[in-house]
C-alpha cells in the first residue's frame, strides 16, 4: 500500500510526537495542531496517534492503491483528479488518482489522514519530523514513495469539525515564580512563526531585567518574554529549556488554534 | 519550594539548589513508576524541574514530590553520585577562543587546560539541541559571560565554556560559548539505541589528547 509524492510543498509527516526524551534536549514534536490531526484520523477510522501529513500547501500525491483520506485543519483547495474534496469528510481516492492540496484559505496547516496511517521506521518512538533536532523518520521529496498501513476500522462519515473561533481569545494560565502582568492585551502574530514557536508583537515594553537569566524547562504553550519585549509561544518543536522568563502557559486546545493563525492576525491573550 | 501547576499538563518546582533537579528527576521517576503514575517527561533545568503529566492531575504529582523532597533536600551535596561512573571525553585543546579565555582569566593557556581538564563535572541539565549537556563544576577562575556576538556556525564536537558551565556542541549550530577544543566523542547519534552520550546526573571528565 503506497502513495507517491509528486510535489512536496511545505509538508512534514507528523503523529502525536515523542515522549520521554525532553531531559536530553529532544522536544515532543508531533502535529502542531493536534485537534485537527486527531480529527483527520478519526474521519478515516485511524487511531488518533496514526501519522498524518501536515502541509501548508503545494502538495501533490499519486495514489498507487485505493485509499480513503480526509483533510482537516486549515481549509484548503484540495482536489482528487481535479474534483474538489470536501473539508473534514472521508473521501475515496482510487488507484492512479492525483490528490492535490494547493493553497490554504483559512489557517496555515492542513492535515491529510490516510486510512491505515503513514508508516515508517520510528525514531525515538515517533514518526514525527522534528525541525529543531533534525530528526526526520520519513523524509519527503519529489518521487518519495510513502508506505501506508492496513486500515483497522471503517471510516466514519461525520465527526464534529472544530469551528474556527472568530474572537481569537487564547487562554493562558499564569505560572509561579513570575510577577505576571495583565495578559488581556491584543498581540499580533509575526511572520516568524514556524513549528518551533510563534512570535507575537505588541506586548507593552516591560523593561525586563537584562543579562543572562537561569534556564527553565519549557513545555508546549509556554510563553517566553524576550529582551526585545516580544512573546514567543512554544509550539511542537520547541527547545526543551530556555533562558528567557516564562510568563504563562497557553491552554493546549488554544495552542492548536494559535498554530492555525496566519502572520498578521490579532489574538488576545486572556486568563 | 512548593510544587505549582505549569499549564494544564505539567507541574514545576523551582528554587532548587543546582545539584538537585537532576537527582530529584530520578527519584520522581522511580516513585511514580512504583505507584503506576504515568508521566510523559521529567525535565530538569538550572534550579527547577518540570514534570509533564497530561493524564494525571497536578495534586497527585504534588503529593508524590512533597513526600520525596525532604529526603532529597536533606541529602549531602552531590551524595548518591559518588558511585556514578565517570564518562571520559578526550579533548584536543585547539579551540579558537583558548588564547582569549587565558587572557581574560589572567592565566596561561596551559593553566586553562589544566583547570578545565582537572575537575569532575556533573550533567545538571540538557537543552539547546539534542545531546547538549550543561556540565556543572567548572572552576570559578574560568567563569566568563557568553561571547558578545554569537558565532553563526560552531562545528560539531566543539568543547566550550560559558558562565559556570562547560559543554560539547553535539552538532554544528550557532553558538555563543567560548571554544576551548574539540572532541570526536559521539555526543548524539540516532543510530544508537541510546543516542545521547550524557544525561542529567552523569559525571564527566575531559582528558587532554594531542592536537591533530
Amino acid at each position: 500500500m503506497t502513495l507517491r509524492v509528486d510535489r512536496v510543498g511545505i509538508t512534514t509527516v507528523q503523529d502525536l510526537g515523542r515522549r520521554g526524551w525532553a531531559h536530553v534536549g529532544v522536544p515532543r514534536s508531533g502535529a502542531a495542531d493536534r485537534t485537527s490531526h486527531r480529527l483527520a484520523n478519526r474521519l478515516v477510522g485511524n487511531p488518533t496517534g496514526a501519522a498524518t501529513i501536515e502541509t501548508s500547501g503545494g502538495l501533490v500525491l499519486t495514489a498507487l492503491d485505493d485509499y480513503v483520506v480526509a483533510v482537516a485543519g486549515a481549509e484548503c483547495e484540495a482536489s482528487v483528479d481535479g474534483r474538489p474534496v470536501a473539508h473534514c469528510r472521508s473521501t475515496r481516492v482510487p488507484t492512479g488518482a492525483t490528490l492535490r492540496i494547493n493553497r490554504l484559505v483559512n489557517g496555515v496547516r492542513a492535515y491529510l489522514a490516510v486510512a491505515g496511517g503513514i508508516r515508517g521506521e520510528a525514531l525515538l518512538g515517533s514518526l514525527s519530523h522534528d525541525t529543531l533536532s533534525g530528526i526526520v523518520p520519513v523524509p519527503l521529496a519529489s518521487g518519495t514513495t510513502l508506505v501506508v498501513g492496513s486500515p483497522t476500522a471503517a471510516p466514519t462519515g461525520l465527526d464534529v469539525p472544530i469551528t474556527p473561533r472568530d474572537d481569537r481569545k487564547l487562554r493562558v494560565d499564569p505560572v509561579p515564580y513570575v510577577d505576571a502582568r495583565s495578559l488581556q492585551i491584543p498581540v499580533v502574530v509575526s511572520s516568524t512563526a514556524d513549528r518551533i514557536g510563534v512570535r507575537l508583537h505588541g506586548y507593552p515594553a516591560s523593561h525586563a531585567a537584562g543579562g543572562e537569566l537561569e534556564s527553565v524547562p519549557l513545555v508546549r504553550g509556554a510563553i517566553q518574554l524576550t529582551p526585545d519585549d516580544e512573546l514567543v509561544v512554544m509550539l511542537a518543536d520547541h527547545p526543551t529549556t530556555g533562558g528567557y522568563p516564562v510568563i504563562g502557559v497557553m491552554q493546549p486546545d488554544d495552542v492548536d488554534l494559535l498554530a492555525q493563525c496566519p502572520p498578521g492576525s490579532t489574538v488576545v491573550l486572556v486568563r | 519550594m512548593p510544587v505549582e501547576p505549569y499549564g494544564r499538563e505539567a507541574s514545576i518546582i523551582g528554587g532548587l539548589p543546582h545539584e538537585l533537579p537532576a537527582r530529584l528527576r530520578t527519584a520522581i521517576i522511580e516513585e511514580c513508576s512504583s505507584q503506576h503514575v504515568p508521566l510523559d517527561d521529567v525535565v530538569p533545568a538550572e534550579s527547577s524541574l518540570v514534570i509533564v503529566h497530561p493524564n494525571v492531575d497536578h495534586d497527585r504529582i504534588r503529593r508524590v514530590i512533597e513526600t520525596l523532597l525532604p529526603a532529597e533536600v536533606g541529602a549531602p551535596k552531590d551524595a548518591a553520585i559518588q558511585d556514578v561512573p565517570v564518562v571520559e571525553i578526550p579533548v584536543r585543546y585547539d579551540g579558537a577562543d583558548l588564547g582569549e579565555v587565558a587572557q581574560r582569566s589572567g592565566l596561561g593557556i596551559d593553566d586553562v587546560i589544566a583547570l578545565h581538564s582537572g575537575c569532575t563535572y556533573v550533567v545538571r541539565f540538557c537543552g539547546f539541541s539534542p545531546g547538549f549537556a550543561y556540565l556543572g563544576g567548572l572552576p570559578a577562575r574560568l567563569h566568563l559571560p557568553r561571547r558578545g556576538s554569537p558565532r553563526t556556525r560552531v562545528p560539531g564536537g566543539s568543547v566550550a565554556i560559558a558562565a559556570h558551565y562547560s559543554a560539547v556542541y553535539p552538532r554544528e549550530s550557532p553558538g555563543g560559548w567560548h571554544l576551548l577544543g574539540s572532541t570526536d566523542a559521539p555526543m548524539w547519534d540516532l543510530r544508537r539505541d541510546v543516542p545521547m552520550l550524557l544525561q542529567p546526573g552523569d559525571r564527566v571528565r575531559f582528558v587532554p589528547v594531542a592536537a591533530r
